[in-house]
């Protein structure tokens, strides 16, 4: 079943185009990636799909509910951490978890094991005595988390969980998650800057960048597809005036002189120019010092696609 | 069709997070010292107090100026709520839940309803044998005190909305709503009588609407509905409904 879709979904704010004709279509049952730089726009697709703000165009449907005519219906269903903290400062982070569930009316029993549960799965056991008020930045977001564990839903928007946490609290989220939609077939959209991220938990992902979907796959179809384009890097000795008039007949490669003199290829047909390169050096006489190939990762493929775009 | 329970899921939180003790130091201690401290200081002062067709004593008409005093305070609790939830993302966080904004205001108004009739409540019953002397209970006291109550709440809670809709600064938001319901409470009829007042502050005492609200309490508790008390009755709705179709606006207008 699709449990996003979207067609033509666009907001304008006064001035910025901040969602630009998004197209999605996301199965259950998975964790969704959404990959985008600071300002592409990824929260304010969160909340057009979670019903908090109407598009400006477009048509959403979220676990087969249309949103402009039963936004109700589709915030019953679904969790919701957003970006910014949430919490109410008065209360204990045990009594945060407590007063959450009974908002979603949730059976006092299920309540308190629930509860018990997700102080020892989110290592909050220690503070849960503790005011909200008086918590780090870091154990807040965990509380936020968490406290979002405390009632059913079928799918769960989660809007860059992991900031301010440190790399154990972020690693074990992580692995939390992934157990969620593992053993209850939840399903998550997530977004993150975070590039290692989204490659260790998600099954596919969106990149996003001024508010257009850039390339949407799984992290292996992605580097596959954009894979093929290497970087190769040959450091050289020295460039002459005709070094540089035959390269220039080369499409794909450049010469950077600093720091030090070196050409560059980067291309799906790497290997071929490679070839035609070391001949030209081997004709004008140029000393090869070093050679490098870069094999592409989802963090430059990531790089490349929001460049190109911008 | 608005459902029930969400609003009082709602106002289950609402009283959880806003109930503590120096909320209720403020809420009863304050009311119940300034009722025997002042009210018997300044006896010596204000002889008795001519209402209706009657003369009270000063301190029975003190402690029945202190329910309308406290039922506008504790609508205090719903702007208190309204700016923590917007500061701590409690706001949007609510509203991606299985709740809508008419869930939302209506759980504010239950909630200073319930705190307003429950101080009402404390007061009158404290209050009680400061006034006992003066007071005509008849079939309409229970129903003006609770009329009051709602009306009260609803009016001031509109106020105290809009004020926290409109103010994101924690030093701006405290100066502004302390300063209006300071005003609003020594500009009226809760403390002081209007006829002891000179003509200036006798006229701004009725653009207040805390003092439509004692003058309908003390009608109920001393059995003195005149006409000029209907009148007050009904100015007070209209301006507590006008107040709340404000703020109900702004709080759906709210951007995200
Ligand atoms: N309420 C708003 N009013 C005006 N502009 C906004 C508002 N919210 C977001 N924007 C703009 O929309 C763009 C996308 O923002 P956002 O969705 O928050 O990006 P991201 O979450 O990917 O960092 C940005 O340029 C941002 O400045
Ligand atoms: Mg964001």
């Amino acid at each position: 079943m699709l449990c996003i879709e979207t067609k033509d979904l666009r907001k304008k704010y006064a001035s910025t185009l901040a969602v630009d004709g998004v197209d999605l279509q996301i199965e259950s049952g998975q964790v969704f990636g959404f990959l985008g730089p600071n300002g592409a726009g990824k929260s304010t697709v969160i909340k057009l799909l979670t019903t908090l703000i109407s598009p400006s165009n477009g048509k959403i449907s979220v676990l087969g509910i249309d949103s402009a005519k039963h936004p109700l219906e589709i915030r019953k269903k679904i969790g919701v951490v957003l970006q910014q903290p949430s919490y109410e400062p008065t209360l204990s982070a045990e009594k945060s978890l407590e007063k959450y569930g009974m908002m979603w009316n949730i059976d006092k029993k299920i309540r308190k094991k629930r509860t018990e549960e997700l102080l020892s799965a989110f290592g909050l056991e220690e503070i849960r005595k503790k005011k909200m008020d008086d918590l780090s930045i870091g154990q807040r977001r965990r509380v936020q988390v968490a406290r979002e564990f405390m009632h059913d839903m079928e799918l769960l928007f989660l809007d860059e969980p992991t900031v301010g946490l440190d790399p154990a609290a972020r690693r074990k989220l992580l692995d939390f998650l992934r157990e969620q939609v593992k053993n209850s077939g939840l399903t998550i959209f997530y977004t993150t800057h975070v590039l290692s991220e989204a490659e260790y938990l998600c099954d596919n992902i969106a990149i996003i960048n001024n508010g257009k979907i850039m390339a949407v796959d799984s992290p292996s179809e992605l580097k596959n597809r954009f894979g093929h384009e290497k970087t190769i890097k040959i450091h050289i000795s020295k460039v002459s005036e005709e070094l540089k008039s035959k390269l220039s007949k080369i499409p794909e490669c450049q010469i950077k002189l600093e720091p030090e003199p070196t050409v560059i290829i980067n291309s799906t047909k790497s290997e071929i120019i490679l070839m035609n390169i070391l001949q030209i050096l081997n004709e004008t006489e140029t000393k090869i010092n070093d050679l490098s190939a870069i094999p592409t990762n989802l963090e430059e493929i990531f790089l490349k696609v929001v460049g190109d775009s911008n | 069709m608005i459902q029930i329970n969400p609003i009082i899921r709602l106002v289950n939180r609402n009283l959880t997070i806003s109930i503590n003790p120096g909320f209720i130091i403020w809420q009863i201690l304050f009311p119940l010292i300034y009722i025997f401290v002042a009210g018997f200081a300044y006896t010596s002062l204000i002889d008795s107090v001519p209402f209706g067709g009657k003369n009270l004593d000063y301190p029975a008409f003190l402690a029945s100026g202190m329910i309308g005093f406290n039922i506008m305070n504790s609508t205090l609790i719903s702007g208190i709520i309204i700016w923590n939830d917007r500061r701590h993302g409690m706001f949007e966080q609510i509203m991606s839940g299985p709740f809508t904004r008419t869930h939302y205001i209506l759980s504010n108004i239950a909630t200073i309803g319930i705190i307003g009739l429950f101080s009402a409540a404390l007061i009158t019953a404290v209050g009680y044998p400061v006034f006992f002397d003066s007071v005509e209970f008849n079939i309409v006291t229970i129903p003006l005190i609770i009329f009051g109550s709602v009306v009260g709440a609803i009016l001031f809670g509109s106020i105290a909305s809009i004020i926290s809709v409109k103010l994101r600064s924690s030093e701006g938001f405290n100066v502004i709503i302390n300063t209006v319901f300071l005003f609003c409470a020594f500009a009226s009829t809760a403390f002081y009588p209007v006829q002891g007042a000179p003509q200036p502050l006798a006229t701004i005492f009725y653009l207040n609407p805390l003092s439509y609200l004692v003058d309908i309490i003390r009608a109920g508790i001393f059995g003195q509905v005149t006409d000029f008390v209907i009148t007050e009755m009904l100015v007070l709705v209209a301006l507590a409904a006008i107040l709340f179709v404000i703020a109900t606006k702004l709080l759906t207008k709210l951007d995200f």
